[in-house]
């Protein structure tokens, strides 16, 4: 491999002389009765880091008796007027243009836009405290004051107005008990004479208003910086504003929770200041305040970059390349060397056919001379037959129903389904429509078993927004999602889709002798919301409401809207899932959970799979194509100096312990003898299998979804102290090793050399020929005391079956 | 502790093998066991989070009525075919069906005032197996897990020790047993098969019956040997093959663990022991149980169904049901009690509910899920105790009553496992262990 001179970016000193000076906001309205807002004044450094330089400018205002600023920033309105602030540093300057205007509206708190935020903040309602279902003490919130109004009656009304004492004001309970004069089981929320208990009780001299009509409505916040490139070591005040109906904006940052995804990369404490650390690599801080989020985000270049001819050199497939290594670039990883052939072959026939290749197909993919061989084996497995099979097991995976509650032959007809779609490589958006909108009998149709197993709407609406569109609505059931703009009206309403089903039969079936449901489109009942109790019209999450005609079927509508080309939700969702089956990670990760404080780790990279998927009409298989055509998908996994710690971006393969299915073929294409699985018949592959609650110790043990658990759960893919017993004890994987029927014994008794049943062995269990070491070691032990050729072959296929190169997908 | 085989000179194989089991400590197998045995005497009480538990399972609902509450003075169509005995407890009395126990009443307690809402073996079986009841209705014929059991929680807690898993059931996983969201690592391990069988043998920690010890020894050889895939040791780089390693490692020392190997060897005990449970599955399956726990197996599930006595009821219990019930947890009890064991292991008995007042017209009774009792025995529970009472009817939990939540409040305390832990689920949600309900005070002595 090339090793590269780096280029080490400028060490940044105590106090670098910033290019230019920036500072935010540029312009500035405040209300006349000593509102406060901070201001953030930023460098430009070298190679494109910005540094916070609010406390290092010499900060003025030019009209002292309007508005003032601290050091620190802070402006405060004193009366109507204009000024203007300077910051002033290292030669740069830059200004702040501020209006002070009376407030039309009295100076007047308001339950929802001012105390509900202070008491968010001060942890009142979180779910540890007062938000326990149960409540705290007798005294209970909604949880991240999603029912404000039940919260006000609650803080207001319930315990006969104990809570507050308009009479007394600071003897109010709500003010004695979080500031520790009278004992309170959640300790001090905040002091006395702190700005939080001086608004409290100003609330309460004003008589406790709730609100009144025309009171500004919260609209949306935003963060600042949206993004920044940080030197390591450095700190970063973040500045949160909220956006009001009448145009008014507030600093709410003390009022604001911050939430790091990244610690090892930037921490972020409650009064919003980042501090980054010394690790290079991407972080996001999420900041929330009263069910709006916004998100910042954290680059750290690391000290060496790569030069551009690093990456420029590497092989450019298809457009995957380029957007990786962009990435690459960016964050001075380097992707690992090309994968040997053999490590191709089985990596690819694993990952897209569940299937190991055989020796002879080893052998001839080894031999072959030509340029192109990699592009005609990736052409070959997808056309291969157990191609249908592996991907139908990894949808069922989702969709899968839970035997105990249809009965076994609804879940064999979903599966059925399943097998057959795949067969047909059905477009992906044919696919959805088919089962989304399906109708019939679930003795004679498998996608209408979706609506068997799932019968409530605010049920089916949660498993389809997450399985098709990546989104979670699951937290938005019961309060405002708590990152994430999703609120119990896209819960709701996504849920009304799913009203207008009629069903007729079982129902809830026993798991045998079940007798089938008729489910159908029919006017049915109507979700309300649960706080508000309107009646919830069916609207996708982000999507304008349209009016569904009476005779049309709300799921068709849906489906019509997730099949849009412009959708923004359903092609990213899929191709993010099937890039993760490749990469061991998906691009949003986890796969199903789309939101704005869970960005891509690679955007660019994700719109354009997603577009070229849509572009070439959801063939999936031209997906995977594209996907393992990609010069990145061939890397090795050993790493280099430039990415061992890289396990995100993509820049060298990642090991994969093969999941359960997989891994029993893979003994049986080994021994040469298949496991008898319950409910199939005899001579059947395990991904074949379409019942999870049939028993099997080795798919047990290496682990299956649940299909009694509620939720589409990925799989568990780490390795257990049972899984190695399992592999090393068991009675029946012994007896499939030894057994008369086996490869043990047909090479034991061939007339091979034990070299050559030594690369026999090695080819069906590696996939590759063993080196001169290996091959020495393996002849020994036909010559072991007390061993038979076939105990030296069983052995042997003992020892490599246990061992990580087989378990593993590298 | 006298032993000082762990000397760093002259370590022969068998002190490897036993220095490689206690992993964290450094001690060997035996010294564990003599460790927790002289800990136990000197206090007379175990530390939480030493203390195991075999939780029998009667799957279907067992009768109240027919074994710890009978109701000799409510009418015959309610009180049933059976009368109460006298137990070894002055005031105490069960049912006649449970003669060993009454005898030993002196060394348990039961509740009788445990009770819920959900009439369906889905629905009662994940609420008494989770703490926490379905979300949504689910049928009897379900096997649902909306959240972790408490045998996982367990395993969660306390992870692999002594190289064992730390969770296991026998013959069969019940319901709601499983892991849910704390991932497949903390199912339980099955053993299945007939312990009372001459050839039983628990599968997977011990070799293939037609591989010899010096076989197997060759194996590992060869595999240590070919296994060459290289491993990233610097932990950034986030290596699976680590875990996969480890693994390996502990299920190579338990199964050269003699101590551990002589665990799952039921032949070893002493007839007039093995014949104190009983030579019944279930009652060695108990005895088994009790070798497991005593090498440090946190959780312990023995699953024994068929409680669903819709009909004839009366006759089944007597000739079958009953008597190895009584026999196998009767012994049990008293096993562990004369090897100090009893104050270290919590042993519970219950299924997911009771059975109606009255007897049906096939002579059998319907679920009930207002009434029920639970036996608890060991770790600090009272001996010789009744908690709470049902009406005369033995309709509805009358006096103390306590709820599933309770009853899991009061399992994870003794188990040193706070029971209003926030859980994060796999979509990172956060969830109570238990939601609400307190430990029962009168099980803490």
């Amino acid at each position: 491999m090339i090793i590269f001179a780096s280029l080490a970016i400028e060490s940044i000193g105590a106090a670098p002389k910033p290019s230019s000076l920036s500072v935010f906001p540029t312009e500035l309205t405040l209300r006349a009765d000593g509102q406060t807002h901070r201001i953030l004044v930023t460098g430009q450094l070298a190679a494109g880091i910005e540094s916070d330089f609010t406390k290092i400018t010499k900060l003025t205002s030019d009209n002292p008796s309007v508005a003032t600023v601290t050091a620190d920033g802070i402006v405060k309105s004193h009366k109507n007027g204009n000024a203007v602030i300077t910051a002033k540093a290292g030669g740069s300057s830059a200004i702040v243009k501020v209006t002070v205007t009376e407030s039309t509206v009295i100076s007047r708190l308001n339950f929802v836009s001012d105390i509900l935020p202070i008491l968010s903040k001060a942890g009142c309602n979180s779910g540890s405290c007062h938000a326990k279902a149960e409540g705290k003490g007798g005294f209970k919130l909604s949880i991240f004051a999603f029912n404000p109004e039940s919260d006000y009656q609650n803080i207001v009304k319930s315990s006969r107005g104990r809570r507050v004492s308009p009479a007394s004001p600071d003897q109010s309970l709500l003010i004695q008990k979080p500031t520790m004069r009278v004992r309170h089981g959640g300790g001090m929320r905040f002091e006395t004479g702190s700005q939080t208990h001086q608004s409290l009780l100003k609330w309460i001299q004003q008589g406790m208003p709730y609100a009144q009509l025309g009171d500004p409505i919260l609209t949306e916040v935003k963060l600042f910086p949206a993004e920044r490139r940080y030197a390591k070591n450095s700190l970063q005040p973040l500045l949160l504003r909220a956006h009001y109906s009448d145009g008014s904006i507030r600093d709410v940052t003390q009022l604001a929770e911050f939430h790091s995804n990244e610690k090892t990369i930037a921490k972020v404490d409650e009064n919003g200041i980042v501090d980054v650390g010394t690790t290079s690599g991407e972080g996001l801080i999420t900041a929330r305040f009263m069910g709006l989020i916004d998100v910042s985000r954290v680059t750290v270049p690391p000290d060496k970059l790569l030069p551009h001819i690093a990456y420029s050199v590497l092989p450019r497939n298809n457009f995957i390349d380029g957007h990786a290594y962009a990435h690459h670039q960016k964050l001075g990883l380097l992707p690992s060397d090309r994968c040997s052939d053999a490590e191709f072959l089985r990596r690819a026939s694993l990952d897209s056919i569940g299937t190991l290749p055989t020796p002879d197909e080893v052998r001839a993919f080894l031999s072959d001379p030509s340029s192109d061989k990699r592009k005609q084996l990736i052409d070959r497995l997808l056309v291969h037959p157990a191609w249908a099979d592996h991907w139908a097991v990894k949808w069922a995976d989702l969709i899968r129903p839970n035997p105990s509650h249809v009965g076994v032959r609804s879940v064999y007809m979903l599966d059925q389904w399943l097998r057959e779609s795949f067969r047909e490589n059905k477009p992906y958006d044919q696919f959805t429509r088919e089962l989304l909108t399906a109708q019939g009998s679930t003795h004679l149709s498998g996608p209408v078993v979706l609506f068997r197993n799932r019968r409530d709407p605010g049920d089916l609406g949660m498993h389809v927004s997450q399985v098709f569109l990546g989104v979670r609505l699951e937290c938005a059931k019961c309060h405002h999602h708590p990152n994430e703009k999703w609120s119990q009206s896209d819960f709701y309403s996504f849920a009304a889709y799913f009203t207008d089903l009629k069903r007729k039969g079982q129902g809830i079936s026993a798991p045998i002798s079940g007798e089938p449901e008729f489910i159908w489109f029919g006017k049915g009942s109507t979700v309300l919301h649960p706080v508000t109790g309107e009646a919830m019209k069916a609207k996708a999450p982000d999507a304008i409401a349209v009016t569904i005609p009476t005779e049309v079927d709300p799921r068709v509508s849906l489906v019509d809207w997730m099949t849009r080309p412009d959708n923004p939700f359903f092609a990213r969702a899929v191709v993010n899932r099937v890039w993760a089956q490749f990469f061991n990670r998906g691009i949003v990760e986890p796969v199903d959970d789309f939101r704005a404080s869970n960005p891509p780790s690679n955007a660019p990279l994700l719109d354009a799979l997603a577009q070229d998927f849509v572009a070439h009409r959801y063939d999936l298989k031209h997906l995977m194509r594209t996907i393992m055509q990609s010069h990145l998908y061939q890397i090795g996994s050993l790493p280099n100096e430039h990415n061992l710690a890289d396990t995100r971006n993509y820049s060298r393969a990642v090991r994969r312990r093969l999941p359960a299915e997989v891994l029993n073929d893979a003994i049986t294409s080994v021994v040469g003898v298949t496991d008898s699985l319950v409910g199939l018949p005899p001579g059947s592959r395990s991904i074949e299998s379409w019942n999870n609650k049939y028993t099997s110790e080795i798919l047990d043990a290496f682990g299956r979804p649940n299909a009694s658990a509620d939720c589409p759960c990925e799989r568990d893919t780490r390795t257990s102290l049972v899984q190695a017993l399992h592999m090393m004890n068991s009675r029946s994987l012994q007896e499939r090793i030894s057994s008369p029927e086996g490869c043990a014994a047909r090479l034991a008794a061939s007339a091979l050399q034990p070299d050559a049943i030594v690369t026999e062995i090695y080819l069906s269990a590696y996939g590759r020929f063993p080196n001169a070491d290996e091959m020495k070691i393996s002849t020994n032990a036909f010559t072991e005391a007390g061993a038979t050729r076939k105990t030296a072959i069983e052995d042997l296929i003992w020892a490599l079956i246990n061992s990580a190169e087989f378990v593993f997908n590298h | 502790m006298s032993r000082t085989n762990y000397n760093c000179a002259g370590i022969g194989r068998r002190d490897f093998i036993q220095l490689g089991l206690g992993s964290a400590l450094g001690l060997g197998f035996s010294d564990i066991l003599h460790l927790r045995a002289a800990a136990a005497a000197a206090k007379g009480k175990a530390s939480p989070e030493g203390i195991r538990v075999i939780m029998i399972w009667l799957d279907g609902g067992p009768t109240h009525y027919e074994t710890f509450d009978p109701k000799p003075d409510a009418p015959s169509d309610i009180r049933g075919e059976f009368k109460p005995i006298r137990s070894n407890v002055p005031g105490i009395q069960y049912c006649e069906t449970v003669p060993r126990l009454s005898a030993i009443a002196d060394k348990f307690t039961v509740v009788r005032s445990i009770c819920h809402q959900d009439p369906n073996h889905g629905g009662g079986n994940h609420y008494m197996m989770t703490g926490a009841p379905t979300p949504v209705p689910v049928g009897c014929g379900a096997f649902v897990t909306f959240h972790p059991s408490m045998g996982s929680m367990v395993s969660h807690q306390r992870g692999v020790r002594n190289g064992l898993p730390a969770y296991v059931t026998a013959p069969s996983e019940t319901r709601s047993a499983g892991p849910n969201f704390l991932g497949a690592q903390h199912a339980p391990f099955v053993i299945g098969g007939d312990p009372s069988n001459r050839n039983f043998k628990v599968r997977d920690v011990v070799l293939p019956n037609d591989i010899s010890d010096g076989r197997a020894t060759t194996r590992q050889k060869l595999r240590k040997s070919l296994d060459r895939l290289p491993r990233l040791r610097d932990s950034v780089a986030e290596d699976p093959l680590f875990g996969f390693d480890s693994f390996y490692n502990q299920g190579i020392e338990l199964v050269a663990s003699r101590e551990a190997q002589a665990a799952f060897n039921l032949s070893l005990e002493p007839d007039h022991v093995r014949s104190l449970y009983g030579m019944s599955d279930f009652g060695q399956r108990l005895l088994l149980a009790r070798r497991l726990v005593e090498v440090g197996v946190s959780w312990v599930t023995c699953n024994y169904g068929g409680w669903d006595h819709h009909t004839n009821i009366f006759k089944t219990l007597k000739d079958s049901a009953m008597p190895k019930l009584d026999q196998g947890l009767a012994g049990l009890i008293t096993d562990l009690d004369q090897r100090g064991l009893l104050d270290s292991t919590l042993v519970i008995c219950l299924g997911e509910f009771g059975r109606t007042p009255v007897v049906n017209k096939d002579g059998g009774r319907d679920h009930w899920p207002h009434a029920m009792s639970v036996l608890m025995a060991g770790a600090g529970c009272p001996r010789g105790a009744v908690i709470g009472a049902t009406d005369w009817k033995g309709a509805y939990a009358d006096e103390n009553i306590h709820s599933p939540e309770d009853f899991a409040c009061t399992i994870y305390k003794k188990l040193g496992i706070d029971p209003h832990q926030l859980l994060i689920t796999n979509t990172g949600r956060p969830v109570s262990l238990v939601s609400g309900g307190e430990p029962i005070k009168e099980l803490f002595v």
